[in-house]
């Protein structure tokens, strides 16, 4: 068995202060969630050969995110990068990695970490799926292939379901089910002596400048606000004992713990 | 704020190797300290990830990387855990380093791979008993002997003493010839007459093994012969040039462990009602400590970078080290008085921060050596 695997990865800005910003490199980093995903195609990999593709959307300093991946093992990097894409929404970031994908065939697993740190919709992973219409489960902690359908789990409450599934298919990844290995100064070295990513732009992938970008976005970000938390702080009395006691009926109470 | 010298790669590498350390060593870090116990468990990861060769080529095992990048990943150890910081930089800069710049292709296939695998690990032995920043004046010797070396030799304060498989031994092949009758010996633990003395009960750097080594008639091979006969100080001076750039990222990465906790507590402890960060004596020393830091970190890169472009890194690297060195302590020493009594107990870090960055100023050179290696450049 020889798998395909295409993972989608972001470059994440680390500190936005103001809520946003531009990006450069030093406050750029490869997305955490992202990590675990690619750390789940590295094991795959590792179990049934084959070769993984990263796959990122975003301006140029997507390529030491994409380096980085290489650095862990990854085979191919490719950053789809077009100033056109600027302003894009989750739905028309999707059209744009669907389109990579399809350029990128044949495949069999296309894998997305849960969600970014800075943006945090969640929603690029199964847009994605939808738009090339393909077969799509979330936040998956395990993969064992199979020779027809493949065995995924993931966790639903107190519950874990396996599913079986069709492949080619798309899925997320839980952020904590793969903890991703540190990475060998050696990849380091060779990633980032001669960094091999492809660019490609959106001619490339046969979009137009109205598929993407503002444009092609039908939701946009009217407003960022900083939520300011109220706190308040209450003393409890009594015996450390009887102060437990009254901090877990307090927390049953608001349904922040079980009861 | 932005950062001259760094590319992606250096980026990237300081971040991977900071949650490598942070996972492995932070939470040993304290108890390894207290224990005097050297942490195999983590060491036996660093070695397949290429920490025991970061500067060796890739063919012979080694990470291949640049002194930029050993510089970055001295200082991101140390910042956790200074005593694997430092075991990292002897084996790597003076004990893999000058195997590498003087050993014939044969030596380089005997010990390269192992070492920079951490299969197994190197020892610098040139300080004895009554020797030390003078080291033409060492007594060990290696006595030319039918087909080999007779060894003996009293080395004290060696680094990584307690576990180290290849050790180089500083002797006189030529009692007669003076500073030119020293060579430097390959020595293998375990052959006869090798001896590991008591680990020393340190102030700081606890962790590693540093014990004396002690030769009584080893016969080595004539083949351990590193370099040439009588090339030993000049391949100790080459050795000390490039450790001197570990040393100071070890202090670098000393002081930033300093303030980055010296920053958390100012922030968090209340004393007349605000915060300390607050009290402008206090904003003050982190000021002070900030700039130290970002002075050693330019000098100390300024050193590395030097380096990676083959020019002239005798005086950047004394001059760093000697900065680094003295930032830390002062560094540390700040990071102490902000934490108030309770940095004067071994329930905060900063304690050991402060026992740890003292002999930043000792070891591998003095600082009151330095001075005059600098002074004599300078002078002409
Ligand atoms: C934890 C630790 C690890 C070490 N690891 C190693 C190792 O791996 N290998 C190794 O070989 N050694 C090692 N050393 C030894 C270290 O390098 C020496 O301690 C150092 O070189 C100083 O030598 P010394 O202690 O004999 O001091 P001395 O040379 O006796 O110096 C004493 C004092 O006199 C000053 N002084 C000396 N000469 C002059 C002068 N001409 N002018 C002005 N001042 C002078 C010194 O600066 C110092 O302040 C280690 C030491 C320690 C503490």
């Amino acid at each position: 068995m020889s798998v395909h695997m295409i993972v989608c990865i972001k470059s994440v800005v680390r500190e936005a202060p103001q809520g946003v910003g531009r990006r450069t490199p030093e406050n750029s980093e490869l997305n955490p969630y992202d990590r675990p995903a690619l750390e789940a195609a590295l094991r795959l990999k590792d179990q049934t050969g084959g070769r993984i593709t990263a796959l990122s959307m975003g301006p140029p300093v997507g390529i030491e995110a994409l380096a980085e991946a290489r650095a862990m093992g990854v085979d191919q990097a490719v950053l789809v990068s077009d100033a056109a894409l600027a302003g894009s929404d989750t739905l028309a970031t999707a059209r744009v990695l669907g389109a990579a994908i399809r350029q990128l065939a044949p495949f069999d697993l296309v894998m997305f970490g849960i969600r970014t740190s800075d943006s945090d919709t969640g929603q690029v992973g199964p847009q994605t799926a939808t738009v090339i219409g393909l077969p799509f489960l979330g936040g998956v902690k395990a993969i064992e292939p199979e020779t027809d359908r493949w065995k995924m789990k993931r966790q639903m409450d107190d519950w874990e379901e396996t599913w079986q599934v069709t492949l080619p298919a798309a899925v997320t990844i839980h952020p904590r089910a793969f903890l991703p290995r540190p990475i060998p100064l050696v990849g380091i070295a060779q990633a980032h002596d001669r960094i091999d990513v492809q660019t490609w732009r959106l001619t490339d992938i046969g979009l137009k400048t109205d598929d993407v970008g503002l444009a092609g976005s039908p939701t946009r970000v009217a407003k960022l606000e900083k939520i300011k938390h109220q706190r308040t702080c209450r003393m409890l009395a009594g015996e450390p004992r009887e102060q437990v006691e009254a901090l877990i009926a307090e927390l049953t109470t608001m349904g922040k713990i079980p009861s | 704020m932005s950062e001259p010298f760094i590319t992606a790669k250096h980026r990237v590498l300081r971040r991977s190797v900071r949650a490598f350390c942070i996972d492995e060593l932070g939470p040993i870090a304290a108890e390894i300290d207290q224990e005097a116990r050297f942490p195999w468990e983590v060491v036996e990861k660093m070695g397949p990830l290429g920490y025991f060769g970061i500067q060796a080529p890739q063919k012979l095992g080694g990470a291949g990387l640049d002194a930029l990048s050993y510089a970055i990943i001295i200082e991101e150890v140390s910042r956790v855990s200074a005593a694997i910081g430092l075991c990292l930089s002897v084996h790597n800069s003076v004990a893999l380093y000058p195997i590498l710049a003087f050993g014939s292709p044969e030596q380089h296939a005997r010990w390269v791979p192992e070492l920079a695998s951490g299969r197994r690990i190197g020892a610098f032995c040139l300080t004895e008993p009554n020797v030390g920043s003078d080291a033409s004046a060492i007594s060990a010797t290696a006595l030319p002997v039918e087909d080999y070396w007779l060894v003996n030799a009293n080395k004290v304060f060696v680094t990584n003493g307690g576990i180290a498989d290849v050790c180089l031994i500083f002797a006189r092949t030529d009692p007669q010839a003076g500073r030119k009758g020293i060579s430097v010996i390959v020595v293998e633990r375990g052959i006869k007459g090798f001896v590991v003395g008591d680990l020393e009960d340190l102030c700081g750097m606890r962790a590693n093994p540093v014990s004396s080594i002690r030769l009584y008639d080893c016969q080595v091979p004539r083949e351990n012969l590193l370099g040439r006969s009588g090339q030993g100080l000049a391949i100790g001076l080459a050795a000390l040039d490039t450790g001197r750039i570990g040393i100071a990222a070890q202090a670098l990465g000393i002081a930033q462990a300093a303030l980055d906790e010296a920053v958390r507590y100012a922030n968090q402890r209340q004393q007349f009602g605000v915060p300390l960060a607050r009290h402008q004596a206090i904003q003050m020393m982190i000021a002070d400590m900030a700039t130290d830091v970002d002075a050693a970190r330019m000098m100390v890169y300024r050193a590395a970078l030097l380096k990676d472009q083959g020019a002239p890194v005798s005086r950047a690297a004394a001059q760093a080290k000697l900065f680094a060195s003295e930032a830390a302590c002062r560094v540390t020493d700040l990071a102490v008085q902000i934490h108030g009594g309770y940095g004067y107990s071994k329930a905060y870090a900063v304690e050991r921060y402060y026992r740890d960055a003292r002999v930043t100023r000792i070891y591998e050179g003095t600082s009151e050596v330095h001075r005059m290696v600098i002074a004599r450049e300078v002078l002409g």
